[in-house]
């Protein structure tokens, strides 16, 4: 369960305070860039776009910025989604240096950050204004149900690496921080229209205005249709979707030390897939178009309250999602979460920050022939606590934080995550921080009750050989003794403004994991009463996979002129992921190869005259061998055109350079993969 | 669940507790000030005063302070050894009522809102840059207003007000800001 760190509108609290707890070391370094030996930012070295970014801290003289944190950090701002023309959250996070960003089919990705990556990807925490989305079901992220109003985005923080002692169980390789701005800064109104050759439409429409002198509201609501892409064999795909979503916020601030915000959305969606499910009857597969549903909603509710010398807030919201996909599962679930959280200022230089938290989750879900879980109804409890302290020495050129989460959960019991970072300031223009940190990826409920019908080798089949006269259904289940995966990570970084137009970031990792996930052979059995139909061929899931990943991300950004920013980053990963002496698994399946070990990205945004923009963004994605899929080269473009205060007017161009390309083949569940297209789409946005 | 219960219980307790003792947060440490003296230093790079509004090429871009000061020292510390165009800048304080007709930049305290209207109408037609940190500053005719969204300042531009002042606003400042109208009864005060 996830403390409350990133609320952003309230008095206090912010993102930047994630950072500030979580990642120690904020400020000393503040702007390494800009900021004066005590410790005082040079305020006038900033730009108006830097100081719009400044946390407004009531309680202490120190102003942090999101990005100068102990912690490989990466924040997507409004404008750059705007200027990126990406349509949903995933494709915003296609810059993001570290993440690696793949399309399944036009309703379906795969996500993740520093390795790992796969559909079912369970080592990334994922949260929209301080709300978890991450499923106990699979520990992982219904990418296609978490949406929001793009144009409402505040920003997105990116933090690869563990988050753990902060957020949780669960944040293992990196945190995405989705974060909307507060409802004082939507006072008007906005209907958006787009279409492309994709077959896409979508339409949206916000209003936003005051309930009272302190109280102000805003409603969305927003659609869109896309039609189906295609498939390897260039054929129409039967992967269209469509959604419909609508949404409040309310936020007050009845008196100075007080805020409050409710919130909530709710939706449905309908998507198409091609699937695949292995059978018993000749040809022991059948492939077919199906359809299903997802619909939910949630509602949030925080109270921020401000001291002199502290700050507490106290957040509770409850989340419902369900899933029905007609021809495999069913599942509901209902989420409820309290969290509290205490920061406290201790004499000049010490931060203190401790919470208490708890999450109940109702799962109840339907089986099919091809997959079912047990027990068709649970119960869980989460029970948390964290303490952090960050500490400033030698005039605040040294920063140290450390602190740990203390968790308990219904699978494994007691969980703690540890951390201890470091930021130091080299000169006013370089900092270098390091971090050591110890993060679990609790089970999920599948990896306890799960059976999945994988494939179903037929009778007298030489490869793989099967010499009974009954067809064997290779099958995966969970296990009962199945544990948390472990991590302990290892990062430094550096950050330097070479010179008053070139900033560079630099990130560097060692993941050491143990007890990673692998699938071992048990013991044979018949099925089938009274008559035998077939012999299972089960693979358990157990711990018996370890090993280490390593990469360096470098990011640069580059202020040619006033009106041209270049911007450019590098990410190398590399995974030497195994099965354990003692482990059985046969399966080849590595997530070695699933992940891609070089990516860059190349991008040019340009003010022209006449309120034009010009963006281009290249990106290059690596091979990934054990998916056999190529690299590949994407070239975006983005013109926007602001005539007046009112009009926007956009036109986006996306996969220019090929006309199609396949990202990614997904593991467990076996939906057809489908094509990338190159596309063009306008946009208007009138503002009212 | 007894349990659940007994662990909401216990925050909603310890969340009351500490909200009995809550105090003002007016700490007045806070680091707003210095956010907005980093606001006004880079509103005077991105604005553009008629070469009428100074008396020669190097007199300096005068900042004045109208009524209770928020700043401290801070502003002063902020343009300290600071040049604009050949232009250094300086800080005057005003009382109520004092001329402001030598300021190219003039920052109303929110100890003057009751007497705005005086204030705008002081400056009217002249290549000041009215700048305040109260609602309803811009569309009562003030050009720029610095508020609060969450704990981030953010501001309001009356680009009628800007007009009038003959001052020209670079577009990317414009791009930042949130445009506001001129209400009607300023226009009407005209």
């Amino acid at each position: 369960m996830l403390p409350i760190r990133n609320q952003h509108n309230g008095s206090l609290t912010a993102t930047g305070r994630i950072l500030s707890l979580m990642l120690l070391g904020l400020f000393v370094g503040g702007n390494a860039s800009a900021q004066s030996p005590q410790g005082v930012p040079d305020i006038s070295r900033m730009s108006i776009e830097d100081l719009m970014s400044m946390e407004v801290t009531s309680v202490s003289k120190r102003t942090q910025r999101v990005a100068d944190a102990a912690a490989a950090v990466f924040v997507i701002t409004q404008e750059d989604i705007r200027r990126s023309g990406a349509a949903s959250v995933p494709q915003a996070l296609r810059m993001v240096p570290g993440l690696e960003v793949a399309r399944i089919d036009e309703n379906k990705w795969a996500i993740g950050s520093r390795g790992f990556n796969g559909r079912f990807d369970n080592k990334l925490l994922v949260l929209i204004d301080g709300r978890s989305v991450y499923t106990p079901l699979f520990s992982g992220v219904y990418w296609n149900i978490q949406d929001v109003m793009l144009e409402d985005v505040d920003r997105i923080e990116v933090i690869r690496g563990p988050g753990a002692t902060l957020w949780g169980a669960n944040a293992v390789d990196g945190v995405i921080n989705i974060i909307t701005k507060p409802a004082q800064a939507t006072q008007s109104g906005i209907v958006t229209a787009e279409v492309g050759t994709e077959e896409r439409t979508a339409e949206s429409v916000r209003y936003g205005g005051k309930l009272g002198p302190s109280a102000y509201y805003r409603i969305y609501t927003k659609y869109f249709d896309w039609q189906p892409s295609i498939d390897a064999t260039g054929k129409t795909a039967h992967d269209g979707w469509d959604a419909v979503r609508g949404g409040f916020r309310v936020d007050v601030q009845p008196s100075k030390p007080n805020s409050f915000t409710l919130q909530g959305d709710l939706y449905h969606s309908n998507y198409n897939e091609t699937l695949t499910i292995p059978s018993l009857n000749p040809p022991y597969s059948s492939t077919f178009p199906n359809d299903g549903d997802y619909q939910g909603g949630n509602v949030l509710g925080r109270w921020n309250h401000s001291f002199s010398r502290s700050s507490t807030s106290l957040q509770v919201y409850f989340d419902n999602t369900n899933v029905v996909d007609n021809s495999l599962f069913t599942d509901h679930e209902n989420v409820y979460d309290i969290d509290f959280q205490h920061d406290i200022h201790v004499g000049e230089s010490q931060e203190l920050v401790w919470g208490l938290g708890y999450r109940s989750i109702q799962d109840s879900n339907g089986s099919s022939s091809t997959v079912s879980l047990q027990p068709s109804h649970s119960k869980l409890n989460q029970f948390s606590s964290f303490l952090q302290d960050e500490i400033s020495l030698f005039d605040r050129k040294l920063r140290v934080t450390f602190g740990s989460k203390f968790e308990h959960n219904d699978f494994t019991g007691f969980e703690w995550q540890p951390n201890v970072r470091f930021l130091g300031n080299i000169s006013k223009d370089q900092s270098v921080w390091a971090a050591v940190s110890r993060a679990v990826r609790t089970p999920a409920l599948t990896e306890e009750g799960l059976r999945l019908n994988e494939a179903v080798v037929p009778p007298g089949s030489v490869n793989p050989p099967n010499p009974t006269p009954f067809p064997v259904v290779a099958a995966i289940f969970g296990s009962r003794q199945f544990k948390s995966e472990d991590l302990v990570a290892y990062e430094v970084g550096y950050r330097v403004q070479a010179t008053k137009s070139l900033s560079l970031d630099i990130a560097a990792f060692y993941n050491n994991y143990t007890n990673l996930r692998s699938a071992e052979p048990g013991q044979p059995f018949v099925e089938g009463s009274p008559v035998p139909t077939d012999i299972v061929q089960p693979f358990v899931a157990s711990n018996k996979m370890s090993g280490g990943t390593y990469g360096i991300e470098p990011f640069a950004e580059w202020k040619v002129r006033p009106r041209w920013r270049l911007l450019g980053s590098y990410s190398y990963l590399q995974m030497d992921i195994g099965k354990n002496k003692n482990s059985l698994d046969p399966t080849a399946d590595n997530p070695s190869g699933q992940s891609p070990r070089h990516q860059f990205y190349l991008g040019s945004l340009v003010d022209l005259p006449k309120h034009f923009e010009q963006d281009i963004s290249l990106r290059y994605v690596d091979r990934l061998p054990s998916l056999n899929i190529p690299s590949y080269y994407s070239l975006d473009f983005h013109l926007g055109w602001r005539p007046g205060t009112h009009l926007e007017l956009s036109l986006v161009g996306q996969d220019l350079l090929n006309s199609r390309h396949l990202e990614f083949i997904p593991e467990f569940i076996n939906t057809t993969p489908t094509e990338v297209r190159r596309s063009v789409s306008g946009r208007i946005a009138w503002k009212f | 669940m007894k349990y659940s219960r007994f662990m909401i219980a216990v925050l909603l307790c310890l969340s009351l507790a500490v909200g009995a003792n809550a105090q003002s947060s007016d700490s007045p440490d806070s680091s707003e000030y210095l956010i907005k003296a980093g606001f006004i230093y880079n509103f005077a790079q991105l604005v553009q005063w008629p070469s009428t509004a100074f008396l020669q090429a190097d007199s300096p871009i005068v900042i004045g302070i109208l009524g209770t000061d928020p700043f401290g020292g801070i502003i002063d510390r902020v343009i300290q050894n600071k040049k604009l165009e050949g232009r250094s800048l300086i800080v005057k304080r005003l009382k109520r009522g004092a001329s402001v007709k030598d300021c190219n930049i003039l920052f109303v305290s929110s100890s003057e809102a009751a007497h705005l209207d005086e204030v705008i109408q002081s400056t009217k037609g002249m290549p000041i840059l009215t700048i305040g940190e109260m609602p309803g500053f811009a569309t009562r005719g003030g050009i720029i207003n610095l508020t609060l969204e969450g704990n981030r300042v953010r501001f309001e531009v009356n680009i009628e007000a800007s007009k009038q002042a003959n001052l020209n606003i670079s577009s990317r400042l414009l791009a930042l800001a949130r445009i506001v109208p001129q209400s009607a009864e300023a226009k009407r005060s005209e």
